[in-house]
């Protein structure tokens, strides 16, 4: 009898957790997702211009330091009287990197 | 009803240009970065593993996502990368891009100050041979 009971108790709850329990986790996850993940159209083409924008004002300051290390390829150094050794050395990798 | 929707950046697609045989595979490799071979043999060892199922969700992705875009195929490395990145995270994106404006910044300062005190020197010496 009390074995019975205890069947039915366990067949109850596996019945209420496969049918509530389950569903409330994977909605509260679904939701979560569509709350947490979202990139607008018009975000997307912000980026892209954003990037672009980079990508071509990089290229720019690129050929005009060129210009630049072809006139005088000291100018770095000239820049800045008062920068530190450090800086100038970064900067210099930077070039080297592209 | 997936063709509908304007075509996305962050939206997954299939890639049948460069795939095998539905494109799914090389759409995974598109979207994550991953290398194409890699997600394959992923693929083909789960099959083997699970036993047919991964089979079935292979289809039921081949079925479910639309084909690439044509303007999107015409995409090269760099751009790709980017749009993986942004996938993976937009805010590290956003900040990689404000990065990249400050060096340019910093670049521009530098160029600016250059010219401005190379021209005060030269104006000094124009002003001391008079």
């Amino acid at each position: 009898m009390e074995e019975e009971i205890m069947g039915m108790m366990i067949g109850g709850l596996a019945i209420v957790c496969l049918f509530i329990g389950l569903p409330w986790v994977i909605f509260h996850y679904v939701t979560k997702w569509k709350t947490a993940a979202t990139l607008t159209q018009s975000d997307e083409k912000l980026l892209d211009e954003l990037h672009d924008a980079a990508r071509r004002l990089d290229d720019r300051i690129c050929s005009i330091e060129r210009i630049m290390d072809a006139e005088n390829p000291q100018w770095r150094q000239n820049c800045l009287p008062g920068r530190t050794e450090s800086r100038r050395l970064l900067a210099d990798e930077d070039l080297r990197h592209g | 009803m997936a063709n509908l929707q304007p075509p996305s950046r962050t939206r997954f697609y299939r890639d049948k240009r460069n795939g095998k045989f539905l494109g799914v595979c090389s759409g995974i490799a598109d979207y994550t970065g991953f290398d194409v071979t890699l997600v394959r043999v992923v693929l083909v060892a789960a099959i083997i593993m699970g036993s047919g199922a991964p089979l079935l969700l292979y289809f039921i992705a081949a079925f479910m996502t639309p084909d690439k875009p044509r303007e999107f195929a015409l995409a090269d490395n760099e751009e790709r990368e980017f749009w993986q990145n942004v996938r993976a995270s937009p805010t590290r994106t956003a900040r990689d891009i404000r990065s990249r404006l400050r060096d340019i910044d910093r670049r521009l300062a530098d160029i600016e100050s250059y010219v401005t005190t190379q021209n005060r020197s030269l104006a000094q010496e124009i002003e001391q041979l008079r």
